[in-house]
């Protein structure tokens, strides 16, 4: 029995220890000042927006389908491996202790996220819905206390084979969830959410808790909700640094497979062939271009004043090149190139030839983009220093890097 | 006859100190195929990645066509296909696409690429994988890849390490036929396997690799009398050689 616990604590440290490298690493980027700049912009705007916004604005609709969404998403880490289909299965019976761990674990993490939540909203809610210290406790906690119903319902909930009764629990669960955070947003009484809570619990016993002895845990699910939630990690942390075990994500986008064309067969334009498709097509290469892409915009439009303007397309521009910059080693750690009787030189062209294009659409685009807010020398200042961030990313600093 | 490949003294391995194979002598011809027979660890891989050029030797020398890596690069990357024990490939690029490149790097015509690749597809039962994503491909299929891209090129030398692991019977018989079909055209052969009655059947001479040194070497009938084994087969001979190893 201790044996059982003792693993779901190792499991759980594992996955801590890999994920403070990860936020290390987070930390430690400069995307990190991006979210600086996001935090006191979007403070300074967040005031601005309150006033802006009418007094017929539907606020507890509002905020019942932000928290309902919070409530009903998030399932129960198990920390389960695919190898744990073989080697726990003759286990199930005894691994009670290792579940409830993981509910625990799950509650107080979702709990954090909850009140994170909350806490963006907070001057909203006592902008528009209640004001007061006890309001907001009472609120969280009552919240806390909601996704804990969530959890272990929805624990229970996997062991559904059939997939559209699985999916009818969940949106019986999101009704659920609706009613009370509506209740609780519209000021009822802290009797009658006593009440219902009293309610949720009978209703967990009797009809939730019975499941277990109709079927047994769907373990393939439990795997894979396991997986999609580390995922889910491994994507966020990748908008930041590279995540080798992301690697290999891959999607078509057949749209940009005319694109390709344009490269014709030659032995010289062996990697003009590969650098595209990878950017395009693995590790979200293109996805991160796009998202820099459309922050810099955003921040352009943004900001009024000129030097800012100038400042961000500049920052950003920069990002996107260091991202960019992260291509020339994708083909590391296969064997197969280094056997191409190719030289270095045709590698670094290939990699130039995609820099210089995509930096050049996005130098285009965010001087373009200063045209509709600034003026003729913003456009004009824009251009050149993402020209010279473009000169310096391509011919200067790849010589840094070999010497 | 002139050799193609020469491994000349050969004493190798990741670490300066700690070489894994030692002192290590042979050739391989054009118009035969070589089997480099050993336990796992016994330096199969290394000896392969010497002669790839991956890492360089302690000591010693590895010469293609009497030249080595450092005299002609160009020459002796365009001269040797290699077909790897774990297929290497890219998640984002379709079989096709594979080949393509292959070709490209290689400098094959565009025409020529055409004629051999769909030729190959069609041989080893891939045509209507053309589009796919390796990730839709079993381990067999994956090293199926490995195998036409190496014989896209053509080139004079061979390198195999474990090319049967995963493939099934008509792909091991295709990919057979066809190194005999290019041994018999005066291609150069050096396979490392495991199974050796398959070994037995198609290589012309074997290196039996244990330690990291060559403990015996020649044409079955040779092996048989330097084992004094006569009759015996290459399973018998190998263990027992290795067995004489091990009691040292």
């Amino acid at each position: 029995m201790n044996d059982i616990v003792s693993l779901f604590d190792r499991r759980r440290s594992d996955f801590w220890q890999m994920a403070i490298r990860y936020l290390r690493l987070i930390g430690n980027s400069g995307f990190l000042f991006t979210i600086y700049l996001l935090f006191i912009f979007g403070s300074y705007y967040y005031g601005q927006f309150l006033q802006w916004l009418p007094e017929t604005f539907p606020a507890v609709l509002f905020m019942t389908a932000v928290i309902t969404w919070m409530m009903t998403r998030g399932r129960v880490r198990t920390f389960f491996q695919q190898a744990d289909l073989i080697y726990l299965l003759p286990l199930e019976s005894r691994l009670k202790p290792y579940f409830r761990k993981g509910i625990m674990y799950s509650w107080l993490m979702e709990t954090f996220w909850t009140v994170f939540l909350f806490m963006l909203l907070t001057p909203f809610f006592f902008d528009r819905i209640a004001e007061g210290g006890a309001v907001w406790l009472g609120s969280v906690i009552a919240l806390s206390l909601l996704k804990l119903w969530n959890l272990v319902c929805s624990f229970e909930e996997q062991r559904i084979l059939d997939k559209w009764a699985y999916r009818k629990h969940q949106w019986m669960r999101l009704a659920v969830n609706l009613l009370i955070v509506y209740l609780l947003f519209s000021g009822q009484e802290w009797w009658i959410m006593l009440i219902l809570g009293g309610a949720l619990t009978v209703f967990y016993f009797t009809y939730y808790k019975k499941i277990e002895h109709v079927f047994t845990l769907k373990w393939e699910r439990l795997v894979a909700i396991e997986n999609a939630t580390v995922m889910t990690f491994y994507r966020i942390a990748n908008s930041f640094t590279d995540v080798p075990r992301l690697n290999n994500t891959v999607k078509r986008r057949r749209l940009i497979d005319p694109l390709f064309n344009f490269i014709t067969y030659r032995q010289r334009n062996v990697y003009k062939y590969m650098f595209g498709r990878s950017f395009f097509r693995a590790n979200d290469y293109f996805g991160i271009y796009l998202r820099l892409m459309l922050l810099g915009v955003i921040f352009i439009f943004g900001v009024d004043v000129s030097w800012g303007v100038w400042f961000v397309a500049g920052l950003f521009f920069y990002m996107t090149a260091l991202q960019l910059e992260t291509l020339a080693r994708h083909y590391d750690t296969k064997q197969m190139p280094d056997l191409f009787p190719l030289s270095d030189e045709i590698k670094q062209q290939g990699l130039r030839y995609w820099l210089v294009l995509l930096l050049g659409v996005q130098a285009a685009v965010f001087s373009v983009m200063t045209l509709f807010t600034g003026e003729l020398y913003d456009f004009a200042s824009v251009l050149v220093i993402c020209l010279t961030l473009m000169f310096y990313t391509v011919k200067v600093r790849p010589k840094k890097s070999r010497t | 006859m002139t050799e193609l490949l020469n491994v000349d003294g050969l004493t190798g391995g990741y670490q300066r100190n700690k070489p894994v194979i030692r002192e290590m002598n042979f050739s391989v011809k054009p118009y035969e195929m070589v089997g480099l027979i050993g336990l796992n660890g016994a330096g199969k891989s290394t000896t392969i990645k010497h002669i790839l050029g991956l890492i360089e030797p302690i000591e010693g020398e590895i010469r293609l066509n009497g030249k080595t890596i450092f005299d002609d690069m160009h020459m002796f990357r365009q001269n040797m296909a290699y077909i790897p024990e774990t297929p290497l490939l890219y998640e984002e690029m379709t079989l096709w696409e594979h080949l393509e490149i292959t070709a490209m790097a290689y400098g094959l015509e565009q025409a020529e690429f055409h004629v051999r690749a769909e030729h190959l597809l069609k041989e080893f039962r891939m045509t209507k994988m053309k589009n796919w994503f390796p990730s839709h491909f079993s381990k067999g299929m994956r090293q199926k890849v490995m195998i036409m891209s190496a014989f896209l090129i053509e080139p004079p030398l061979y390198i195999a390490d474990e090319p049967f692991v995963g493939l099934d019977p008509i792909g091991i018989k295709s990919y057979l036929d066809r190194m005999i079909q290019l041994r018999d055209d005066g291609c150069g052969i050096l396979m490392s396997t495991h199974i050796l009655a398959t070994a037995e059947k198609y290589c012309d001479r074997f290196l039996f690799l244990h330690n990291g040194t060559i403990v015996l070497e020649g044409t079955l009938d040779e092996m048989r009398a330097q084992a004094n084994m006569p009759g015996a087969d290459l399973d018998e001979i190998y263990v027992e050689v290795t067995k004489e190893e091990s009691d040292e």
